[in-house]
């Protein structure tokens, strides 16, 4: 048996590709999962699609032990078989031949393949590190494939076990904690001074990518008192129309920033807008009340020193840049810790599954019998000890041959290969009481 | 005299203290609801104590040291409970530690109930003793609440983060609370010196000796910092200070002087 991983992500393959063969809709994904289990050596599968990644979980029962960890060149024929089987899949229903793709997908198998998806769900693996929206993308995909009944015991458990490691990591770990972005951190920012964001207004002065998108990320916190400012109006109005907000002319700016709580500046003036002398006289007009000025152009428009005046907080592009930096270094850092739950998880899982594999079970069960045999012989001879030596080896004779008679068919079906040969394994585990001090 | 809830509620105290102190030092705010709820049971063992002691003594808990310390630290969690409610703001930790640290103190002291003077067993002996020890607590909290917003303005100012401000809320909250902790605690204070001030010349006449100078120094202190802040005009950080410097005198009125003066209110 095997459990696969074809995929590929941002980091191996071209956007170009990426949309080709991604599955864009619910639907799609249904169909792809109708195909995938209705392919020969394919029992179990779930499909991941997002922006970034392209990905085809699939579990084939074929009776063959697991390999604890290898490349695709060293798989045995029995693994390949079905990465060649999603390979054709994909060419399939994407209608692109495989030579294509061929050289941006990567593949593995068993122990990589659950390392793998534990590092995706617990987003290890993602573009920005941290991010949380992919816990919820993959489980997403497992309700679709549950649905579609694409999945059964062996990727029902991996699934939860992905969801489970992804809780843990960010439980255990600060990893989404700090924003990574500079828009993200002047938000950031910004609630460390502010509470209650709905009540204050907002001023952008100019104009610019990186301010519009610091002032988005505002808007989307609650902020809705925006006043936009320019050099030319008209401009003024267009992005004041966009973020729905009020143009103000831009001889108003001092009197604007008296009434406003955050400033965003980004314009492309080569000296400071906003001086030292002119905060220092807006302050007492708006009684000292907390002022955020987050300086976005270069060369600075607004004068440094106005972080020294009282309740003025003042942080540039560098700044930002560095509150971001820091961020990114401390996520590295938990991104380490994460790494051991995965394994950890890792190892669970593999236990577990190991213990899905027929010959160690009948093992036990058969160990388990005998055990149980010895002990009650045992007791049967401590209680009539003067029978003969000869009538004590029949009895040993029937009892054993007593297991070995119930022993037979239990045996033989957990040989046979069958499709749903793990639930079998799964529920002679529990019938025979063999993990019973598991969870 | 029902010393067994005051053990008890010590020692939920003492296990609130140590996961605050974890949280603390950890920069993490994980085990806040556990610290709650441990903070929770143990004031309300503690409210039981209070209530038996002045129950069976009949005068207000606060007239020996053990009582005005316990008192105290009763008075530290209810405010800081009440904090934690109303803003959601996640500081019951530094409330927790404040309480245990003076309940700590108030079990080194002689648990006896103190005998006081027939002439001032009375209910407004006993309601200026109350209040004043409850304003001195919501001084208190508000001292510590200018202190979370130094260390908090400071991370912003200097763009150094990674410290205690990574479980702190904001400067606009933390400057909220400090406003309505003076705002509550300078009228209760007040109330409590003029009733007490009532009594003390009704029995002594005009006469003063350095606790009640002291006392008029502080509440002339909190009288500069309640009209500043009441009139709303001024800078966070000065109010931030102020609170400190206004608190480090009432703290010692509180304890220093009865401590080096071997005796409450010295004439009586």
């Amino acid at each position: 048996m095997s459990l696969i991983v074809v995929g590929l992500n941002h980091k191996t393959a071209p956007v170009e590709i990426r949309e080709k063969l991604a599955f864009n809709t619910q639907n799609s994904i249904k169909e792809g999962l109708k195909k995938l289990i209705q392919t020969e050596g394919i029992n179990e599968a779930v499909i991941f699609s997002t922006c970034n990644r392209v990905e085809v979980y699939v579990y084939s029962s074929s009776a063959f032990s697991l390999q604890p960890s290898a490349g695709y060149e060293s798989m045995s024929n029995e693994q390949q078989a079905p990465a060649e089987l999603i390979k054709q899949f994909l060419s399939e229903f994407h209608n692109i031949p495989v030579k294509d793709f061929e050289q941006y997908l990567y593949i593995y198998s068993d122990r990589d393949a659950v390392s793998h998806l534990f590092k995706v769900a617990s987003s290890l693996d993602s573009m920005i590190v941290g991010e949380p929206q992919i816990t919820g993308q993959v489980k997403d995909s497992f309700e679709i494939a549950l649905s579609e009944r694409a999945t059964s015991l062996i990727l029902n458990h991996l699934m939860n076990r992905a969801l489970f490691t992804a809780k843990r990591v960010r439980n255990e770990t600060r990893i989404g904690e700090n924003p990574v972005s500079v828009s993200y951190a002047a938000v950031g920012l910004i609630k460390k001074v502010f509470d209650e964001l709905s009540k204050k207004s907002i001023l952008l002065v100019g104009a610019g990518e990186m301010a519009e998108l610091a002032m988005r990320h505002l808007i989307g916190s609650g902020i809705k008192n925006v006043y936009v400012t320019n050099r030319t109006y008209k401009r003024a109005e267009e992005l004041a129309r966009e973020f729905n907000g009020t143009a103000v002319s831009f001889e108003k700016l001092k009197e604007q920033i008296t009434k406003s709580d955050i400033v965003i500046c980004s314009t492309g003036a080569p000296q400071y807008v906003i001086t030292e002398q002119m905060v220092k006289e807006i302050m007492p007009l708006r009684k000292h009340k907390p002022l955020f000025f987050i300086d976005i152009s270069v060369p600075r428009n607004i004068d440094p020193e106005c972080n020294n005046l009282d309740n003025v907080y003042l942080y540039n592009i560098d700044d930002l840049q560095d509150v971001v930096d820091s961020n990114i270094l401390e996520r590295k850092k938990e991104a380490e810790k994460a790494l051991k739950i995965v394994e950890e998880e890792t190892e669970k899982f593999f236990q577990w599954l190991n213990s899905l594999q027929s010959v160690p079970v009948i093992v036990s069960i058969r160990n388990k019998a005998e055990q149980v045999r010895q002990e009650e012989l045992e007791k049967f001879k401590s209680r009539f000890k003067e029978l003969p030596p000869e009538v004590l080896a029949s009895v040993d004779y029937l009892t054993h041959s007593i297991i070995n008679k119930i022993m037979h068919s239990p045996t033989v079906a957990l040989k046979n290969n069958c499709d749903s040969k793990e639930i079998l394994i799964f529920a002679a585990r529990r019938l025979f009481g063999l993990d019973s001090e598991e969870e | 005299m029902g010393t067994i809830f005051f053990e008890l509620a010590l020692t939920l105290y003492f296990a609130g203290f140590l996961l605050s102190l974890a949280g603390v030092i950890r920069k993490k705010d994980d085990l806040d609801r556990a610290v709650f709820f441990l903070s929770l049971s143990g004031f309300a063992l503690h409210t039981i104590y209070l209530v038996v002691r002045y129950i069976k003594s009949g005068q207000a808990p606060v007239f020996s040291m053990h009582e005005a310390t316990s008192f105290f630290s009763w008075s530290i969690l209810l405010i800081s409970l009440c904090i934690n409610v109303h803003y959601k703001a996640r500081v019951m930790s530094f409330g927790i530690i404040l309480t245990f640290a003076f309940m700590f103190i108030a079990a080194f002291f002689p648990r006896s109930v103190p005998s006081i003077k027939p002439e001032l067993k009375s209910l407004l002996i006993d309601i200026h003793a109350l209040m004043a020890v409850f304003g001195i607590a919501l001084f208190s909290i508000a001292f510590i609440f200018g202190i979370l917003y130094l260390i908090q303005e400071r991370a912003i100012k200097s763009k150094k983060f990674g410290g205690l401000e990574r479980i702190l809320p904001s400067l606009e909250i933390l400057d909220r609370i400090n406003y309505r902790l003076i705002f509550w605690g300078f009228p209760v204070y007040t109330f409590a010196l003029v009733l007490g001030l009532v009594k003390y010349i009704s029995l002594l006449g005009i006469h003063f000796d350095l606790k009640q100078v002291w006392t008029f120094l502080t509440w002339i202190v909190y009288l500069v910092i309640f009209y500043l802040r009441v009139k709303g005009d001024w800078r966070k950080k000065k109010a931030a200070y102020l609170t400190i410097i206004g608190f480090l005198l009432v703290i010692f009125g509180f304890f220093g002087i009865n401590l080096f003066t071997k005796s409450f209110h010295k004439p009586l």
